[in-house]
Protein backbone atom coordinates (compact mmCIF):
# COMPACT_ATOMS: atom_id res chain seq x y z
CA UNK A 1 0.00 0.00 0.00
CA UNK A 2 1.36 3.37 -0.89
CA UNK A 3 -1.43 5.56 0.41
CA UNK A 4 -0.17 8.53 2.35
CA UNK A 5 -0.97 8.19 6.02
CA UNK A 6 -1.85 11.25 8.08
CA UNK A 7 1.06 12.45 10.21
CA UNK A 8 1.43 10.65 13.50
CA UNK A 9 -0.30 7.46 12.34
CA UNK A 10 1.74 4.34 11.65
CA UNK A 11 0.69 0.94 10.42
CA UNK A 12 2.16 -2.24 11.74
CA UNK A 13 2.98 -5.15 9.49
CA UNK A 14 0.87 -8.17 10.13
CA UNK A 15 3.84 -10.48 10.70
CA UNK A 16 5.52 -8.19 13.21
CA UNK A 17 6.08 -9.81 16.58
CA UNK A 18 5.90 -6.50 18.35
CA UNK A 19 2.57 -4.82 18.83
CA UNK A 20 2.03 -1.25 20.01
CA UNK A 21 -0.67 -0.63 22.56
CA UNK A 22 -1.99 2.73 23.59
CA UNK A 23 -2.97 2.49 27.21
CA UNK A 24 -5.08 5.58 27.52
CA UNK A 25 -5.42 8.51 27.28
CA UNK A 26 -7.64 7.44 30.07
CA UNK A 27 -8.55 8.55 33.53
CA UNK A 28 -7.15 5.98 35.93
CA UNK A 29 -8.73 7.60 38.94
CA UNK A 30 -6.49 10.61 38.94
CA UNK A 31 -6.34 12.48 35.64
CA UNK A 32 -5.67 11.61 32.05
CA UNK A 33 -2.44 10.09 30.86
CA UNK A 34 -1.26 7.70 28.20
CA UNK A 35 1.30 4.93 28.06
CA UNK A 36 2.57 3.77 24.71
CA UNK A 37 3.49 0.18 25.34
CA UNK A 38 5.14 -2.22 22.92
CA UNK A 39 4.45 -5.86 23.69
CA UNK A 40 5.89 -9.12 22.50
CA UNK A 41 3.20 -11.61 23.39
CA UNK A 42 2.45 -10.96 27.02
CA UNK A 43 5.74 -9.23 27.80
CA UNK A 44 6.40 -5.52 27.65
CA UNK A 45 9.32 -4.63 25.40
CA UNK A 46 9.23 -0.90 25.91
CA UNK A 47 7.05 1.69 27.52
CA UNK A 48 6.88 5.34 26.66
CA UNK A 49 4.85 7.44 29.08
CA UNK A 50 3.08 10.34 27.44
CA UNK A 51 2.02 12.94 30.01
CA UNK A 52 0.58 16.36 29.27
CA UNK A 53 -3.14 15.78 28.79
CA UNK A 54 -4.09 17.78 31.86
CA UNK A 55 -1.69 20.68 31.50
CA UNK A 56 -3.39 23.72 32.99
CA UNK A 57 -0.73 26.37 32.76
CA UNK A 58 -0.56 26.86 36.52
CA UNK A 59 2.88 28.44 36.31
CA UNK A 60 1.81 31.00 33.74
CA UNK A 61 -1.39 31.76 35.62
CA UNK A 62 0.63 32.50 38.72
CA UNK A 63 2.36 35.39 36.94
CA UNK A 64 -0.90 37.32 36.58
CA UNK A 65 -2.20 37.05 40.12
CA UNK A 66 -0.95 38.56 43.31
CA UNK A 67 0.63 36.48 46.04
CA UNK A 68 -2.65 35.79 47.85
CA UNK A 69 -4.84 35.29 44.78
CA UNK A 70 -2.47 32.56 43.70
CA UNK A 71 -3.47 30.40 46.65
CA UNK A 72 -6.74 28.86 45.38
CA UNK A 73 -5.50 27.91 41.94
CA UNK A 74 -2.10 26.58 42.96
CA UNK A 75 -3.69 23.82 45.00
CA UNK A 76 -5.68 22.54 42.03
CA UNK A 77 -3.05 20.14 40.65
CA UNK A 78 -3.49 17.80 43.64
CA UNK A 79 -6.69 18.66 45.38
CA UNK A 80 -6.28 15.63 47.65
CA UNK A 81 -3.01 16.98 48.97
CA UNK A 82 -3.87 20.65 48.81
CA UNK A 83 -2.04 21.67 51.98
CA UNK A 84 1.22 20.11 50.93
CA UNK A 85 1.20 21.59 47.47
CA UNK A 86 0.68 25.05 48.92
CA UNK A 87 3.23 24.60 51.67
CA UNK A 88 6.42 25.35 49.70
CA UNK A 89 4.70 28.26 47.95
CA UNK A 90 3.89 29.78 51.33
CA UNK A 91 7.42 29.17 52.61
CA UNK A 92 8.93 30.74 49.50
CA UNK A 93 6.67 33.79 49.51
CA UNK A 94 7.27 34.29 53.22
CA UNK A 95 10.99 34.46 52.58
CA UNK A 96 10.55 36.76 49.57
CA UNK A 97 8.31 39.19 51.40
CA UNK A 98 10.10 38.86 54.73
CA UNK A 99 7.06 37.62 56.66
CA UNK A 100 7.44 36.17 60.16
CA UNK A 101 5.06 33.30 60.85
CA UNK A 102 3.62 32.97 64.38
CA UNK A 103 4.76 29.87 66.26
CA UNK A 104 1.27 28.45 66.65
CA UNK A 105 0.62 28.82 62.93
CA UNK A 106 3.66 26.65 62.21
CA UNK A 107 2.23 23.81 64.27
CA UNK A 108 -1.23 24.22 62.77
CA UNK A 109 0.32 24.06 59.32
CA UNK A 110 2.14 20.86 60.18
CA UNK A 111 -1.08 19.29 61.47
CA UNK A 112 -2.92 20.33 58.31
CA UNK A 113 -0.13 19.00 56.11
CA UNK A 114 -0.02 15.63 57.88
CA UNK A 115 -3.80 15.22 57.83
CA UNK A 116 -3.70 16.01 54.16
CA UNK A 117 -0.89 13.57 53.52
CA UNK A 118 -3.04 10.83 55.04
CA UNK A 119 -6.02 11.88 52.93
CA UNK A 120 -3.87 11.68 49.85
CA UNK A 121 -2.29 8.36 50.77
CA UNK A 122 -5.66 6.80 51.54
CA UNK A 123 -7.03 7.93 48.22
CA UNK A 124 -3.97 6.57 46.50
CA UNK A 125 -4.32 3.29 48.39
CA UNK A 126 -7.99 3.02 47.44
CA UNK A 127 -7.09 3.37 43.79
CA UNK A 128 -4.26 0.89 44.19
CA UNK A 129 -6.73 -1.59 45.62
CA UNK A 130 -9.16 -1.21 42.75
CA UNK A 131 -6.31 -1.34 40.21
CA UNK A 132 -5.51 -4.79 41.52
CA UNK A 133 -9.17 -5.78 41.57
CA UNK A 134 -9.40 -5.69 45.36
CA UNK A 135 -12.64 -3.78 45.88
CA UNK A 136 -12.60 -4.08 49.68
CA UNK A 137 -9.36 -2.16 49.66
CA UNK A 138 -11.12 0.50 47.65
CA UNK A 139 -13.99 0.86 50.12
CA UNK A 140 -12.02 0.84 53.36
CA UNK A 141 -9.53 3.63 52.70
CA UNK A 142 -12.19 5.68 50.90
CA UNK A 143 -14.36 5.38 54.00
CA UNK A 144 -11.65 6.00 56.56
CA UNK A 145 -10.53 9.01 54.61
CA UNK A 146 -13.71 10.62 55.83
CA UNK A 147 -12.23 10.81 59.34
CA UNK A 148 -9.49 13.13 58.13
CA UNK A 149 -11.67 15.03 55.69
CA UNK A 150 -13.96 15.72 58.63
CA UNK A 151 -11.05 17.09 60.66
CA UNK A 152 -9.74 19.29 57.89
CA UNK A 153 -13.25 20.48 57.20
CA UNK A 154 -13.56 21.60 60.79
CA UNK A 155 -10.18 23.30 60.52
CA UNK A 156 -10.45 24.98 57.16
CA UNK A 157 -14.11 24.97 56.20
CA UNK A 158 -13.74 23.03 52.97
CA UNK A 159 -13.76 19.32 52.35
CA UNK A 160 -11.21 19.01 49.58
CA UNK A 161 -9.83 22.29 48.29
CA UNK A 162 -8.89 23.85 51.57
CA UNK A 163 -6.99 27.01 50.60
CA UNK A 164 -5.97 26.94 54.25
CA UNK A 165 -2.27 27.70 54.18
CA UNK A 166 -1.47 31.24 53.10
CA UNK A 167 1.74 33.23 53.13
CA UNK A 168 1.89 34.45 56.72
CA UNK A 169 0.31 31.47 58.45
CA UNK A 170 -3.10 29.87 58.13
CA UNK A 171 -6.48 31.38 57.33
CA UNK A 172 -8.17 30.76 60.66
CA UNK A 173 -7.47 29.35 64.08
CA UNK A 174 -8.49 25.86 65.12
CA UNK A 175 -12.11 25.54 66.25
CA UNK A 176 -12.92 24.85 69.91
CA UNK A 177 -12.29 21.26 71.07
CA UNK A 178 -10.46 20.47 67.89
CA UNK A 179 -7.54 18.86 69.70
CA UNK A 180 -9.68 16.23 71.45
CA UNK A 181 -11.66 15.48 68.33
CA UNK A 182 -8.47 15.16 66.31
CA UNK A 183 -6.80 12.84 68.82
CA UNK A 184 -9.90 10.66 69.07
CA UNK A 185 -10.22 10.25 65.33
CA UNK A 186 -6.49 9.75 64.78
CA UNK A 187 -6.40 7.03 67.47
CA UNK A 188 -9.34 5.27 65.91
CA UNK A 189 -7.79 5.59 62.48
CA UNK A 190 -4.60 3.91 63.65
CA UNK A 191 -6.65 0.98 64.88
CA UNK A 192 -8.36 0.75 61.53
CA UNK A 193 -5.09 1.04 59.71
CA UNK A 194 -3.81 -2.10 61.42
CA UNK A 195 -6.77 -4.01 60.00
CA UNK A 196 -5.53 -3.27 56.49
CA UNK A 197 -2.67 -5.66 57.15
CA UNK A 198 -4.61 -8.93 57.04
CA UNK A 199 -6.95 -7.96 54.28
CA UNK A 200 -4.42 -6.36 51.95
CA UNK A 201 -0.76 -6.28 52.82
CA UNK A 202 -0.53 -9.84 54.15
CA UNK A 203 -2.93 -11.10 51.51
CA UNK A 204 -1.13 -13.75 49.43
CA UNK A 205 -2.89 -12.57 46.28
CA UNK A 206 -1.51 -9.06 46.62
CA UNK A 207 1.91 -10.39 47.49
CA UNK A 208 2.00 -12.64 44.44
CA UNK A 209 1.10 -9.74 42.19
CA UNK A 210 3.45 -7.15 43.58
CA UNK A 211 6.41 -8.87 45.18
CA UNK A 212 9.38 -8.95 42.86
CA UNK A 213 7.70 -6.92 40.10
CA UNK A 214 9.20 -3.70 38.86
CA UNK A 215 12.35 -3.80 40.95
CA UNK A 216 14.15 -0.47 41.20
CA UNK A 217 17.62 -0.84 42.65
CA UNK A 218 19.11 1.68 45.05
CA UNK A 219 21.61 3.00 42.51
CA UNK A 220 18.97 3.27 39.80
CA UNK A 221 16.63 5.10 42.15
CA UNK A 222 19.33 7.68 42.83
CA UNK A 223 20.51 7.84 39.23
CA UNK A 224 17.02 8.41 37.86
CA UNK A 225 16.37 11.12 40.41
CA UNK A 226 13.25 9.60 41.95
CA UNK A 227 11.86 10.98 45.16
CA UNK A 228 9.43 10.28 47.95
CA UNK A 229 8.13 6.83 48.75
CA UNK A 230 9.67 5.38 45.58
CA UNK A 231 13.12 6.43 46.71
CA UNK A 232 12.59 5.24 50.27
CA UNK A 233 11.25 1.89 49.08
CA UNK A 234 14.56 1.40 47.27
CA UNK A 235 16.54 1.74 50.47
CA UNK A 236 17.51 5.42 50.40
CA UNK A 237 16.91 7.22 53.65
CA UNK A 238 15.78 10.55 52.30
CA UNK A 239 12.91 12.58 53.64
CA UNK A 240 12.89 16.36 53.35
CA UNK A 241 11.11 16.60 56.68
CA UNK A 242 14.25 15.11 58.23
CA UNK A 243 17.00 16.30 55.90
CA UNK A 244 15.92 19.93 55.45
CA UNK A 245 13.34 20.44 58.19
CA UNK A 246 10.95 23.28 57.54
CA UNK A 247 8.67 25.01 60.04
CA UNK A 248 8.64 22.87 63.19
CA UNK A 249 9.42 19.41 61.86
CA UNK A 250 12.76 19.37 63.66
CA UNK A 251 10.98 19.54 67.03
CA UNK A 252 8.69 16.65 66.23
CA UNK A 253 9.25 13.03 66.89
CA UNK A 254 8.96 10.71 63.91
CA UNK A 255 10.95 8.30 61.84
CA UNK A 256 11.64 7.88 58.16
CA UNK A 257 10.29 4.63 56.76
CA UNK A 258 12.81 2.87 54.55
CA UNK A 259 12.55 -0.52 52.83
CA UNK A 260 15.27 -2.24 50.89
CA UNK A 261 13.38 -4.37 48.37
CA UNK A 262 12.54 -1.71 45.79
CA UNK A 263 9.69 -3.72 44.27
CA UNK A 264 6.04 -2.75 43.84
CA UNK A 265 5.19 -4.28 47.18
CA UNK A 266 7.72 -2.12 49.02
CA UNK A 267 6.54 0.94 47.14
CA UNK A 268 2.98 0.27 48.20
CA UNK A 269 3.96 -0.57 51.78
CA UNK A 270 6.09 2.51 52.51
CA UNK A 271 3.22 5.04 52.17
CA UNK A 272 1.10 2.79 54.39
CA UNK A 273 3.74 2.75 57.13
CA UNK A 274 4.19 6.48 56.73
CA UNK A 275 0.58 7.01 57.70
CA UNK A 276 1.47 5.68 61.17
CA UNK A 277 4.30 8.22 61.31
CA UNK A 278 1.89 10.96 60.23
CA UNK A 279 -0.40 10.01 63.10
CA UNK A 280 2.60 10.24 65.42
CA UNK A 281 3.48 13.69 64.09
CA UNK A 282 -0.09 14.93 64.53
CA UNK A 283 -0.18 13.70 68.12
CA UNK A 284 3.20 15.19 68.90
CA UNK A 285 2.34 18.51 67.25
CA UNK A 286 -0.89 18.81 69.23
CA UNK A 287 1.07 18.18 72.43
CA UNK A 288 3.82 20.69 71.67
CA UNK A 289 1.68 23.38 70.08
CA UNK A 290 1.41 26.73 71.91
CA UNK A 291 -2.11 26.76 73.32
CA UNK A 292 -2.89 30.29 72.21
CA UNK A 293 -1.53 33.04 70.07
CA UNK A 294 -2.03 34.45 66.64
CA UNK A 295 -2.06 32.14 63.62
CA UNK A 296 -1.69 34.65 60.83
CA UNK A 297 0.56 37.62 60.29
CA UNK A 298 -1.36 40.56 58.95
CA UNK A 299 0.00 41.56 55.56
CA UNK A 300 -0.22 44.87 53.78
CA UNK A 301 -2.75 44.82 50.97
CA UNK A 302 -1.04 43.73 47.75
CA UNK A 303 2.39 42.99 49.27
CA UNK A 304 5.36 43.35 46.92
CA UNK A 305 8.52 41.31 46.86
CA UNK A 306 11.97 42.71 46.15
CA UNK A 307 14.23 41.66 43.32
CA UNK A 308 14.87 38.19 44.67
CA UNK A 309 14.41 34.53 44.01
CA UNK A 310 13.74 31.72 46.44
CA UNK A 311 13.54 27.95 46.20
CA UNK A 312 11.74 26.00 48.90
CA UNK A 313 10.76 22.39 49.01
CA UNK A 314 8.74 20.14 51.25
CA UNK A 315 7.95 16.46 51.47
CA UNK A 316 4.54 15.91 49.90
CA UNK A 317 2.61 12.69 49.58
CA UNK A 318 4.48 12.04 46.34
CA UNK A 319 7.96 13.14 47.30
CA UNK A 320 9.90 16.37 47.16
CA UNK A 321 7.74 19.26 46.03
CA UNK A 322 9.55 22.50 45.32
CA UNK A 323 8.61 26.01 44.33
CA UNK A 324 11.00 28.40 42.71
CA UNK A 325 9.53 31.89 43.01
CA UNK A 326 11.08 35.00 41.46
CA UNK A 327 9.80 38.45 42.35
CA UNK A 328 10.53 41.77 40.68
CA UNK A 329 9.12 44.60 42.81
CA UNK A 330 5.57 43.95 41.73
CA UNK A 331 2.59 42.51 43.59
CA UNK A 332 2.63 39.52 41.25
CA UNK A 333 5.48 37.03 41.12
CA UNK A 334 7.69 37.28 38.05
CA UNK A 335 7.98 33.53 37.70
CA UNK A 336 6.70 30.53 39.63
CA UNK A 337 8.25 27.19 38.80
CA UNK A 338 6.74 24.14 40.39
CA UNK A 339 8.89 21.05 40.65
CA UNK A 340 6.72 18.08 41.54
CA UNK A 341 7.43 14.57 42.78
CA UNK A 342 5.07 12.85 40.35
CA UNK A 343 6.99 13.98 37.31
CA UNK A 344 10.27 12.78 38.78
CA UNK A 345 8.91 9.34 39.46
CA UNK A 346 7.39 8.99 36.02
CA UNK A 347 10.85 8.61 34.54
CA UNK A 348 11.21 5.14 36.08
CA UNK A 349 8.31 3.74 34.07
CA UNK A 350 10.29 2.72 30.97
CA UNK A 351 12.93 1.08 33.19
CA UNK A 352 10.57 -0.76 35.48
CA UNK A 353 8.15 -2.06 32.90
CA UNK A 354 10.71 -3.49 30.49
CA UNK A 355 10.37 -7.28 30.54
CA UNK A 356 7.37 -7.19 32.86
CA UNK A 357 4.09 -8.97 32.14
CA UNK A 358 1.46 -6.67 30.70
CA UNK A 359 -0.87 -7.73 33.51
CA UNK A 360 1.56 -6.34 36.07
CA UNK A 361 1.49 -2.91 34.49
CA UNK A 362 -1.20 -1.42 36.79
CA UNK A 363 0.55 -2.74 39.88
CA UNK A 364 3.83 -1.11 38.85
CA UNK A 365 2.31 2.06 37.46
CA UNK A 366 0.28 2.99 40.50
CA UNK A 367 2.98 1.98 42.96
CA UNK A 368 5.02 4.89 41.59
CA UNK A 369 2.74 7.29 43.40
CA UNK A 370 2.21 9.16 40.18
CA UNK A 371 -0.46 11.81 39.90
CA UNK A 372 -0.96 12.88 36.27
CA UNK A 373 -2.53 16.24 37.02
CA UNK A 374 0.31 17.22 39.29
CA UNK A 375 2.93 16.09 36.81
CA UNK A 376 1.36 18.23 34.08
CA UNK A 377 0.70 21.23 36.36
CA UNK B 1 2.67 -18.05 55.99
CA UNK B 2 0.80 -20.43 53.77
CA UNK B 3 -1.27 -19.09 50.91
CA UNK B 4 -4.48 -20.71 52.12
CA UNK B 5 -3.91 -19.41 55.65
CA UNK B 6 -3.37 -15.91 54.34
CA UNK B 7 -6.51 -15.95 52.27
CA UNK B 8 -8.55 -17.25 55.20
CA UNK B 9 -7.15 -14.54 57.44
CA UNK B 10 -8.01 -11.91 54.82
CA UNK B 11 -11.57 -13.23 54.46
CA UNK B 12 -11.93 -13.45 58.22
CA UNK B 13 -10.89 -9.84 58.59
CA UNK B 14 -13.55 -8.86 56.07
CA UNK B 15 -16.24 -11.04 57.69
CA UNK B 16 -15.67 -9.32 61.04
CA UNK B 17 -17.01 -6.22 59.37
CA UNK B 18 -20.47 -7.74 59.16
CA UNK B 19 -20.72 -7.05 62.88
CA UNK B 20 -19.36 -3.53 62.68
CA UNK B 21 -21.81 -0.70 62.29
CA UNK B 22 -22.05 1.13 59.01
CA UNK B 23 -19.91 4.25 58.69
CA UNK B 24 -21.61 5.67 55.60
CA UNK B 25 -23.36 8.99 55.96
CA UNK B 26 -26.93 8.59 54.72
CA UNK B 27 -27.18 11.88 52.91
CA UNK B 28 -29.71 13.55 52.39
CA UNK B 29 -31.58 12.01 55.33
CA UNK B 30 -28.57 12.78 57.49
CA UNK B 31 -26.50 15.92 57.25
CA UNK B 32 -23.16 16.58 58.84
CA UNK B 33 -22.94 19.09 61.63
CA UNK B 34 -20.36 21.79 61.09
CA UNK B 35 -18.37 23.96 63.41
CA UNK B 36 -19.93 27.41 63.92
CA UNK B 37 -22.13 29.37 61.52
CA UNK B 38 -19.78 29.37 58.59
CA UNK B 39 -16.45 30.96 57.84
CA UNK B 40 -16.09 34.49 59.16
CA UNK B 41 -13.26 36.94 59.22
CA UNK B 42 -12.12 39.54 61.68
CA UNK B 43 -10.47 42.37 59.74
CA UNK B 44 -8.97 43.84 62.90
CA UNK B 45 -6.76 40.88 63.73
CA UNK B 46 -6.60 39.62 60.16
CA UNK B 47 -7.51 36.10 61.24
CA UNK B 48 -10.57 34.13 60.21
CA UNK B 49 -13.02 32.24 62.40
CA UNK B 50 -13.38 28.54 61.60
CA UNK B 51 -16.54 27.43 59.87
CA UNK B 52 -17.80 25.83 56.72
CA UNK B 53 -17.20 27.79 53.55
CA UNK B 54 -20.63 27.48 51.98
CA UNK B 55 -22.83 30.09 50.40
CA UNK B 56 -22.15 33.73 51.39
CA UNK B 57 -24.26 35.97 53.53
CA UNK B 58 -24.30 39.71 52.94
CA UNK B 59 -25.23 42.16 55.66
CA UNK B 60 -26.74 45.07 53.78
CA UNK B 61 -26.51 47.36 56.79
CA UNK B 62 -22.69 47.03 56.81
CA UNK B 63 -21.83 46.92 53.12
CA UNK B 64 -20.32 50.15 51.85
CA UNK B 65 -20.06 49.21 48.20
CA UNK B 66 -16.28 49.49 48.39
CA UNK B 67 -15.85 46.67 45.82
CA UNK B 68 -12.89 45.15 47.66
CA UNK B 69 -14.55 41.73 47.60
CA UNK B 70 -15.03 41.98 43.86
CA UNK B 71 -11.39 43.03 43.38
CA UNK B 72 -10.22 40.09 45.52
CA UNK B 73 -12.17 37.65 43.40
CA UNK B 74 -10.94 39.11 40.11
CA UNK B 75 -7.91 36.87 39.87
CA UNK B 76 -9.63 33.85 41.37
CA UNK B 77 -12.99 33.13 39.78
CA UNK B 78 -14.45 36.49 38.77
CA UNK B 79 -17.64 35.41 40.48
CA UNK B 80 -18.50 38.72 42.10
CA UNK B 81 -20.12 41.54 40.18
CA UNK B 82 -21.25 44.79 41.73
CA UNK B 83 -24.91 45.60 41.05
CA UNK B 84 -27.21 48.52 41.83
CA UNK B 85 -29.66 48.00 44.66
CA UNK B 86 -32.89 49.88 45.34
CA UNK B 87 -32.04 50.60 48.92
CA UNK B 88 -30.72 53.66 50.66
CA UNK B 89 -28.06 53.16 53.25
CA UNK B 90 -26.06 56.07 54.47
CA UNK B 91 -22.80 54.15 54.36
CA UNK B 92 -23.45 53.04 50.79
CA UNK B 93 -23.79 56.21 48.70
CA UNK B 94 -23.38 54.51 45.34
CA UNK B 95 -25.98 51.88 46.30
CA UNK B 96 -23.97 49.00 44.86
CA UNK B 97 -23.57 45.60 46.44
CA UNK B 98 -21.95 42.32 45.42
CA UNK B 99 -23.82 39.72 43.42
CA UNK B 100 -22.23 36.28 43.38
CA UNK B 101 -22.34 33.76 40.56
CA UNK B 102 -22.11 30.31 42.13
CA UNK B 103 -21.47 28.80 38.73
CA UNK B 104 -18.00 30.30 39.02
CA UNK B 105 -17.28 30.61 42.75
CA UNK B 106 -14.75 28.13 44.12
CA UNK B 107 -15.63 28.79 47.77
CA UNK B 108 -12.15 29.89 48.71
CA UNK B 109 -13.46 32.61 51.01
CA UNK B 110 -10.80 35.14 50.05
CA UNK B 111 -13.54 37.72 49.40
CA UNK B 112 -14.54 37.33 53.05
CA UNK B 113 -10.90 37.98 53.99
CA UNK B 114 -10.98 41.11 51.84
CA UNK B 115 -14.10 42.75 53.26
CA UNK B 116 -13.04 45.30 55.88
CA UNK B 117 -16.58 46.17 57.10
CA UNK B 118 -17.91 42.87 58.54
CA UNK B 119 -20.41 42.74 55.68
CA UNK B 120 -19.61 39.50 53.88
CA UNK B 121 -19.38 36.11 55.60
CA UNK B 122 -20.02 32.54 54.59
CA UNK B 123 -22.70 30.15 55.82
CA UNK B 124 -23.24 26.43 56.30
CA UNK B 125 -25.50 26.24 53.24
CA UNK B 126 -23.89 24.09 50.57
CA UNK B 127 -26.94 22.81 48.67
CA UNK B 128 -26.92 25.24 45.80
CA UNK B 129 -27.64 23.08 42.78
CA UNK B 130 -30.22 24.32 40.31
CA UNK B 131 -31.59 23.45 36.90
CA UNK B 132 -30.60 26.70 35.24
CA UNK B 133 -27.37 28.63 35.19
CA UNK B 134 -29.15 31.90 35.87
CA UNK B 135 -30.54 30.55 39.13
CA UNK B 136 -26.97 30.21 40.37
CA UNK B 137 -26.50 33.96 40.29
CA UNK B 138 -27.42 35.22 43.76
CA UNK B 139 -28.50 38.85 43.95
CA UNK B 140 -27.71 40.96 47.03
CA UNK B 141 -31.27 40.38 48.24
CA UNK B 142 -30.86 36.59 48.02
CA UNK B 143 -27.47 36.78 49.70
CA UNK B 144 -29.00 38.59 52.68
CA UNK B 145 -31.25 35.65 53.59
CA UNK B 146 -30.03 33.51 56.47
CA UNK B 147 -30.14 29.88 55.36
CA UNK B 148 -32.34 27.42 57.22
CA UNK B 149 -30.31 24.37 58.00
CA UNK B 150 -30.79 21.21 59.99
CA UNK B 151 -27.42 19.57 60.28
CA UNK B 152 -26.87 17.42 63.32
CA UNK B 153 -24.92 14.29 62.46
CA UNK B 154 -21.37 13.89 63.78
CA UNK B 155 -18.79 11.13 63.64
CA UNK B 156 -19.17 8.98 66.76
CA UNK B 157 -16.52 6.53 67.83
CA UNK B 158 -17.09 3.62 70.20
CA UNK B 159 -15.86 0.05 70.64
CA UNK B 160 -17.86 -1.18 67.69
CA UNK B 161 -16.29 1.29 65.33
CA UNK B 162 -17.10 4.72 63.99
CA UNK B 163 -20.52 5.78 62.78
CA UNK B 164 -22.30 8.84 61.59
CA UNK B 165 -25.10 9.34 64.03
S1 LIG C 1 -15.33 32.52 47.73
FE1 LIG C 1 -13.57 32.87 46.37
S2 LIG C 1 -14.35 32.40 44.34
FE2 LIG C 1 -16.16 32.64 45.65
S3 LIG C 1 -16.76 34.76 45.41
FE3 LIG C 1 -15.37 34.68 47.16
S4 LIG C 1 -13.31 35.10 46.32
FE4 LIG C 1 -14.66 34.58 44.62
S1 LIG D 1 -19.23 43.18 50.90
FE1 LIG D 1 -17.55 44.17 51.99
S2 LIG D 1 -15.88 44.30 50.49
FE2 LIG D 1 -17.75 43.86 49.35
S3 LIG D 1 -18.51 45.87 48.71
FE3 LIG D 1 -19.55 45.38 50.65
S4 LIG D 1 -18.25 46.29 52.23
FE4 LIG D 1 -17.01 46.23 50.35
Amino acid sequence: MTTQLPPGIQLEKIDDRIMTLNVGPQHPGSGHMRLIIKVDGDYIVSCDPDPGYVHRGEEKMAEYRNYIQNVPHLERPVIHDSSNILYPYCLAVEELLGIEVPERAKYVRVIAAELNRCIYTLYWLAIYGIFLGHSTMFMWPAGDRELFIDLLEAMSGARVTHAYLVPGGVRNDLPANFEERCLRQVDYFEKRLKEYQAVFYKNPILISRTEGTGILSRTDAIRLGTTGSVLRASGVNFDIRKKEPYDVYENLDFETVVMKEGDSYARSYVPYLEMFESCRIIRDAIRKMPKSGSVRTKLKPNPKGGNEEVYKRVESGRGALGYYVVSNNRPEPYRVKISVGSFRNLICMPYLLKGELLGNMPAVYWSLNYWPVEADR
Amino acid sequence: MSTAGGIIRALNSGIKHLAIRRFTLRYPEQKLKFVGDGFQFNPETGVGIAGLRGRHILYHEHCTGCQLCSVACEGIAEAIGMVKVNETWKQNKKAIMPQIDYGKCVFCGLCVDACPFYALYMTNDYELSSFTKSALIYTPAQLAIKPKISQDVEIKIDDRGATHG
